[in-house]
C-alpha cells in the first residue's frame, strides 16, 4: 500500500564505475520494518551475500532514514548507518545524530546505498538529484575535524558532511564516521567500511520536502507532544546535564567499571563528575528536529569537545585510572578527530594497561597514564609503533598476547561501560545484542539497577526483561527516534507513524515490528555462522569477584549466564543453540 | 533517629527545590517509609528510579540507621 512520509526513492551509488541511479523503495520491506534500523537490516539481508569480506567491494554502506525523518516529530534527527561489520562479521547498524538524516530525506531519498569502491581517495557530493564524485587526495590523511572544516568552507553550511579520520582510512575495526564534528556512527568499524571504499567524505544537501496527509494537524500534534511529553523533567535532565547524569547513578548503582572492569565504583568520582565538567560548558547543541538538546560543548584550556558522553567519561576516567577532567575531555577530542570509537579504542588501551601491570606483555602503558592514552589513540589510528599491535581491537590483541579472560568483548566488539556483575541482565544483553557487545539494544540497568525493588544479582526473569527492552528499542530505532526521548511509549510511536504515513498503525504492530527487527538481525548473523557459541561472557565476570560498591562479592556463575541465555532463546522461539528455525526465517 | 534525604533530578520538587534535608524518622525505618514521610510514595510516582544509602544502591525496603544519607533518583533513560 502507499504510505506518505516516505520519498519512495532509494539512491544507489556505484563507486567503482562512478555511476548512480534512483529506484523505488521496497514498500513491502517498509511495511514490515518501517524504516531506519529495521529497514536497513532487511536490505542488508537481501543484498549482502553470506561470507563476503566486510572490507571488500561487495560490502555496501546503507544510509537509511525513516518516515518521520524530516518532519517536526521530536527527537527524529537520527540516521541509521549500516553495513557488514569489519570488527565482528555480524550485521552492524549505527545511529548517528546531527543533520544527515534530514538532509538525505530533503534530497528526496529514503535511503542511499554505496556499492563497490573508488579507485582513488575521493568524496561524494549529493545535491538533490545530482551526484558528483570528487578527488580527496589532499584530504586523505587529515583528521575528521580538519576535513569537515575544509569542506564546510568550500561548500557552505547547507551541506551536511559525513567523514572519516585516519582510523577509517587505515581500516581500523574501531573506526567511526563523524558528522557535525562531534556526532558519530561509532561502532563496529563502520568507518573502515567507508575507508575500504576510499570514500573520505559524503556531502548531502536537500531542498525538497516530506509529504504527510494533514500537515497542519500533524505539525500541531507534534508540537503538542514536544511540549507535553518530551519536555517533562524525566527527559529534560538530559538538557541540563547531558549523559554526565549517568555517572553518579552508575557509581551508586555499582555498575561504574574501574581499571578495566577489575572492580566497580570510584571513590574519587567527584573529581570528574557532571558538576565539575559542566562548569566548563560553553554552549549547547541538539540534532535536527530534536527538542531536547543533549549536546554540551566543553572547553578546558585547549581541550574542546561536544560531550564527553558517559561512555567516554567512564572509559577514559575510572576505567583507565584517570581523574583529571581536562585529560578526559582531551581524550574525547583526539578520538573524535582520529575517527576512533572511544568505547572500543578505550577498552583496548585499558586492557593493554592491565597486561603491562600484570607483567603478561609490556605495552608500555599503565593505569593513570592519560597522556600516553592519547598518544596511543593516534598510533592506533595510524597503525604505527605500538598502535599497530592494538589497532585491531582487544579480541585480536588478546588472541596474540594472552589476557583473554579480561579482554572485555563479545564477538569482537568491546564492552560498553556498564559492569554486568552489578546488573546481571546486562551480561545477557551484551551477549545476544545483534552486533556484539552493545548497550543500546537492551539497556538492562534501567530495569535492574535504576529501579526501586528489582533484584540485580540473579538470573531469574532476566530473559524477559532483556527481550522487552530489546523489542522496544528495535521499533524505536526503526522510527529513528532518539534514545533520549525516554518517556515515549508504544502508543505515541503508533500515533506518530499513523499521522505521517496515513496508514493506521497499532500498538500491537509496533511490538510485532520490534520483534521482527530483532529476528532479521539474528537471521543475518545466523547465515554468517553465528550461534550460541558466540553469545558469550568474558571469563572475568565468572571468575573475579567485585570488592567494592553494592555489588561487592558478585560474580556471574556460568550456570546463571547459561540460564539467562536459555530463557532468551525460548522467548524468541530459537532452539537451545540459539538457532532460528527455517519457518520463522520464512516469515521475515 | 536523624537521617539525611537527598533527592536527584525531578524528585527535588518534593523538597520544594532543595537538594537535601535532615529528617527525624523512627528507629528501624525503611527507605520507603522515610521517603513517605516527606510525601514520596515511590509506587505512585511513574518515573521513580532507585535509592542509595551512603552512595550504595539498596532495595527500597532496606532499613536505615542513624546518620545514613538516603539518596533517591528518578528514572534515567538511555545509555
Amino acid at each position: 500500500m502507499t504510505m506518505t512520509g516516505y520519498q519512495n526513492r532509494v539512491l544507489r551509488i556505484d563507486l567503482t564505475n562512478r555511476k548512480y541511479s534512483a529506484e523505488p523503495l521496497n514498500m513491502e520491506f517498509a511495511e514490515k520494518y518501517v524504516g531506519s534500523k529495521g529497514l536497513a537490516i532487511r536490505y542488508m539481508y537481501e543484498e549482502l551475500k553470506p561470507g563476503i569480506d566486510a572490507l571488500g567491494p561487495e560490502n555496501k554502506l546503507f544510509l537509511t532514514t525513516g518516515p518521520l525523518s524530516g518532519t517536526p516529530a521530536p527527537c527524529s534527527g537520527k540516521l541509521s548507518v549500516a553495513a557488514k561489520s569489519p570488527a565482528t562479521g555480524t550485521m552492524n547498524d549505527c545511529s548517528i545524530g546531527g543533520h544527515a538524516g534530514i538532509r538525505i530525506k530533503y534530497a528526496g531519498y529514503d535511503m542511499i546505498i554505496f556499492e563497490g569502491a573508488l579507485e582513488r581517495p575521493g568524496y561524494v557530493l549529493i545535491d538533490d538529484d545530482r551526484v558528483e564524485f570528487h578527488d580527496a587526495s589532499d584530504l586523505w590523511g587529515r583528521g575528521s575535524h580538519e576535513t569537515e572544516g575544509i569542506l564546510a568552507k568550500q561548500y557552505g553550511i547547507e551541506y551536511t558532511v559525513l567523514s572519516i579520520g585516519p582510523a577509517g582510512e587505515n581500516l581500523s575495526p574501531m573506526s567511526c564516521i563523524n558528522s557535525d564534528y562531534y556526532r558519530q556512527a561509532g561502532r563496529g568499524g563502520i568507518g573502515a567500511v567507508m575507508g575500504s571504499k576510499k570514500m573520505k567524505a559524503i556531502l548531502i544537501r536537500g531542498t525538497k520536502g516530506v509529504r504527510v496527509p494533514e500537515i497542519k494537524k500533524t505539525t500541531e500534534r507534534m508540537i503538542e507532544l514536544l511540549q507535553t511529553d518530551v519536555l517533562q523533567e524525566d527527559n529534560t535532565y538530559i538538557y541540563d546535564c547531558g549523559t554526565t547524569a549517568f555517572l553518579e547513578a552508575c557509581n551508586d548503582g555499582g555498575i561504574l567499571p574501574y581499571k578495566n572492569f577489575q572492580d566497580t565504583t570510584d571513590p574519587e568520582w567527584t573529581e570528574y563528575n557532571g558538576d565539575i565538567l559542566l562548569k566548563y560548558r560553553k554552549g549547547k547543541r541538539g540534532c535536527g528536529s530534536c527538542g531536547l538538546g543533549c549536546g554540551n560543548f566543553l572547553q578546558i584550556g585547549e581541550a574542546v569537545c561536544e560531550g564527553p558522553e558517559y561512555e567516554t567519561i567512564s572509559v577514559a576516567g575510572p576505567n583507565a585510572g584517570v581523574k583529571d577532567p581536562f585529560k578526559i575531555v582531551k581524550f574525547n577530542q583526539v578520538a573524535d578527530d582520529m575517527g576512533l570509537d572511544t568505547i572500543s579504542a578505550g577498552d583496548t588501551i585499558i586492557w593493554a594497561m592491565e597486561m603491562t601491570e600484570k607483567g603478561i606483555h609490556d605495552f608500555g602503558i599503565r593505569f593513570g597514564d592519560a597522556d600516553k592514552m592519547r598518544e596511543y589513540l593516534i598510533l592506533m589510528a595510524r597503525r604505527e609503533g605500538i598502535g599497530a599491535e592494538l589497532a585491531d581491537g582487544v579480541r585480536k590483541a588478546s588472541e596474540k598476547f594472552g589476557g583473554t579472560d579480561f579482554a572485555m568483548q563479545v564477538k569482537g566488539l568491546e564492552y560498553p561501560q556498564y559492569e554486568p556483575r552489578g546488573s546481571w541482565g546486562m551480561s545477557l544483553s551484551y551477549a545476544v545484542s545483534d552486533r556484539g557487545a552493545c548497550h543500546m539494544r537492551a539497556y538492562a540497568p534501567n530495569v535492574e539497577v535504576f529501579e526501586a525493588a528489582a533484584p540485580p544479582y540473579t538470573a531469574e526473569g532476566k530473559g524477559q526483561i532483556v527481550y522487552d527492552l530489546a523489542e522496544f528499542n528495535a521499533i524505536k530505532f526503526s522510527l529513528c527516534i532518539c534514545d533520549l526521548w525516554g518517556t515515549i511509549d508504544y502508543e505515541i510511536m503508533a500515533e506518530l507513524l499513523t499521522m505521517v504515513t496515513g496508514r493506521n498503525w497499532t500498538v500491537e504492530e509496533m511490538s510485532e515490528v520490534g520483534r521482527r527487527v530483532i529476528n532479521i538481525a539474528r537471521a543475518y548473523n545466523q547465515r554468517e555462522g553465528f550461534n550460541r557459541k558466540d553469545d558469550t561472557m568474558p571469563r572475568r565476570l565468572a571468575k573475579d569477584a567485585l570488592t567494592r560498591g553494592p555489588a561487592a562479592g558478585q560474580t556471574i556463575p556460568e550456570e546463571a549466564f547459561n540460564d539467562m541465555l536459555d530463557q532468551y532463546y525460548k522467548i524468541m522461539g530459537w532452539d537451545e543453540n540459539g538457532i532460528m528455525p527455517q519457518e520463522l526465517i520464512d516469515t521475515l | 533517629m536523624k537521617i539525611t534525604i537527598t533527592l536527584r533530578g525531578s524528585l527535588r520538587k518534593y523538597l520544594e527545590g532543595e537538594n537535601e534535608r535532615i529528617v527525624e524518622v523512627p528507629e528501624g525505618c525503611t527507605c520507603d517509609e522515610a521517603l513517605r514521610s516527606i510525601g514520596i510514595d515511590y509506587k505512585e510516582i511513574k518515573n521513580f528510579g532507585f535509592v542509595a544509602v551512603n552512595n550504595m544502591r539498596v532495595m527500597i525496603y532496606a532499613e536505615l540507621k542513624e546518620g545514613d544519607v538516603l539518596k533517591a533518583y528518578p528514572r534515567i533513560y538511555g545509555g
